[in-house]
């Protein structure tokens, strides 16, 4: 009954399988090693150790490819829903 | 990372502007068709199937254009700006018990014209203030300013000065009781004359009077008004979506729906309750429309309207939720996570509430303005009203103020589960699938609600 962010409950999981790979820290389940590293990463910054740091780096990076696909299909979704509309509402 | 952060930051600052744009942008395409259901049917308008699919369109169209905001920082910075508000402001001085006294006098005041004064509809204040001052304009700025409800709640006051038993509430039963008590209420607003029948809605009132005071006697104060009584349970909620936002022991300025990525969502009877107030909302405004008068037409010979309407509240309920449910195990397969079902559900609960919130003043906003001046004249004469009471008339493109406040709602929410994506999964990409299902919902009620504003206003049968 609080809104105190320290207060949301942690993020609850299913018990990790044997594909799991899990988050020595908090113990958090992934299901790729890419993943547990950018999370890492992005909750505790603060104690990575080297390897980890650079892990995490790459697997940053790795992600720059999808994230620049996804944009372009995003901008191209978003120029054709504007001259779609553009055209019905001439049409309408 | 390829770019600079700062290059980034800008790209981004650049495309959320580019959101709110398109947002305004697809709220004058609508102005458009915003006149279908009223006065002018001469004039070419645009159908309501174009409407209803720009609508659906541009609520997409801002999720693609939020997705392209991928710089984690950019997202937190935006999610935790705030300005605090000087504590030794008014907010912060105002005698808590003068507020209090306020609520409860207005209380007073309400129920006692509700039986002395004059019983038509537009002439008793008791009316007015329930339902344009309270229920329409107070619930107004629990999410445009802030929740003020639990100083002003006049029950919340009297409680206070009552004897607790403080038994312990149950519970498991979470706020299952609640969510049943809200559409219990949504029930009795619609088909029982409390609407327009000054007498009837001051009994309403003394009954929710007792009912809410014995509950707080049994199970104390804070554990009543913090879990059974729905109504201070949909001011909680509205007020996380207003700016301004309790922060540690002052007051704070906040980007409007940030309020809600910091809801802590703890239960799915939690989730029920939001739901419940979307799928509430929903009904109030459904009930008026053409379709709902065909649909009790074909069906009162055989089921009786006593049993239809629970009815169709408990089914709607129960698809609202199954369809949020369906779009979260959608979200869980998309993203490939070990995060239970429950968590998303619960983490991604908070962006209905703005939905909710733009669908409520839609809903409101017009009726609100037209029946301010009626509010003001009698409340300056409360037992002996003027005959003529004034109410302003709107100008036809007035509903596409609604449209715009369905569509403001739905870019809001888009954001919140936007912001509450990147919190729950570590890559970016996985953050961006995860939305998919629920943008999908978030279009398909879009493109409803809009259909109800734009349906011509008939009694409820």
């Amino acid at each position: 009954m609080t809104d105190d962010p320290a207060a949301r409950k942690p993020l609850e999981s299913d018990p990790a399988d044997n594909d799991a790979v899990v988050c020595d820290r908090c113990g958090r389940p992934f299901e790729r090693e890419t993943l547990l590293a950018l999370h890492r990463g992005h909750v505790h910054f603060d104690d990575l150790s080297g390897d980890e740091l650079s892990a995490f780096e790459a697997a940053y990076a790795d992600e720059d490819e999808a994230i620049r696909l996804f944009r372009l299909k995003a901008l191209g979704t978003l120029i054709l829903l504007y001259f779609g509309f553009l055209m019905v509402y001439a049409v309408v | 990372m390829k770019f600079p952060r700062r290059q980034v930051s800008r790209l981004s600052t650049a495309l959320a502007c580019a959101v709110v744009w398109l947002a305004v942008t697809a709220g004058t395409a609508l102005a458009h068709g915003g006149s279908l259901g009223a006065s002018s049917r001469q004039t070419v308008t645009v159908p309501t199937w174009l409407v209803l699919l720009t609508g659906g369109a541009a609520v997409g169209a801002s999720f693609l254009l939020a997705s392209l905001v991928t710089d984690r920082r950019l997202i937190e910075d935006v999610d935790e700006w705030r300005r605090l508000l000087p504590a030794n402001g008014l907010t912060a001085r105002l005698p808590v018990i003068v507020v209090r006294a306020l609520g409860v006098v207005l209380l007073a005041v309400t129920v006692a014209v509700c039986f002395l004064g004059p019983q038509a509809p537009l002439a008793n204040l008791g009316l007015l203030v329930v339902w344009v001052g309270w229920w329409a304009g107070f619930t107004m700025s629990t999410y445009l300013l802030g929740n003020t409800w639990p100083s002003l709640n006049p029950w919340r006051s009297l409680a206070g000065v009552l004897p607790s038993l403080d038994f312990a509430y149950p519970n498991r039963l979470g706020l299952w009781p609640a969510a049943v008590a809200l559409l219990v209420l949504i029930w009795v607003e619609v088909v029982s004359p409390i609407a327009d029948a000054p007498d009837v809605l001051g009994l309403t009132i003394l009954a929710y009077t007792v009912l809410t005071l014995a509950g707080a006697v049994v199970f104390g104060a804070d554990e009543w008004f913090g879990r059974a009584d729905p109504v201070s349970r949909v001011f909680f909620y509205y007020g996380h979506v207003a700016p301004v936002q309790r922060d540690g022991d002052g007051l704070a300025v906040r980007l409007p729906g940030s309020g809600l990525t910091t809801l802590a969502v703890d239960t799915r009877s939690e989730v029920g309750f939001v739901v419940a107030l979307l799928w509430g909302t929903t009904f109030d405004g459904f009930v008026s429309t053409p379709a709902w008068r065909t649909i009790v037409d074909a069906l009162t010979p055989a089921v009786p309207l006593a049993v239809l309407y629970p009815l169709a509240l408990a089914g709607g309920f129960a698809f609202f939720l199954s369809a949020y449910d369906a779009a979260t195990r959608a979200s869980k397969r998309l993203s490939g996570t070990y995060v239970t079902r429950g968590t998303l559900a619960r983490q991604f609960a908070p962006s209905l509430l703005a939905i909710a919130a733009g669908y409520h003043l839609a809903h409101y906003l017009g009726y609100f303005i037209s029946l301010s001046p009626a509010l003001a004249t009698v409340a300056a004469a409360p037992l002996n009203p003027p005959i003529e009471v004034p109410l302003l008339s709107l100008p036809g493109w007035f509903e596409t103020v609604g449209m715009a406040a369905i569509l403001v709602g739905h870019v809001l929410a888009i954001w919140v589960a936007h912001t509450t994506a990147y919190d729950i999964f570590p890559s970016r990409m996985q953050a961006i699938r995860s939305q998919y299902p629920y943008i999908a919902v978030m279009v398909f009620y879009t493109m409803t609600s809009l259909w109800i504003i734009a349906q011509p206003e008939v009694a409820p049968p």
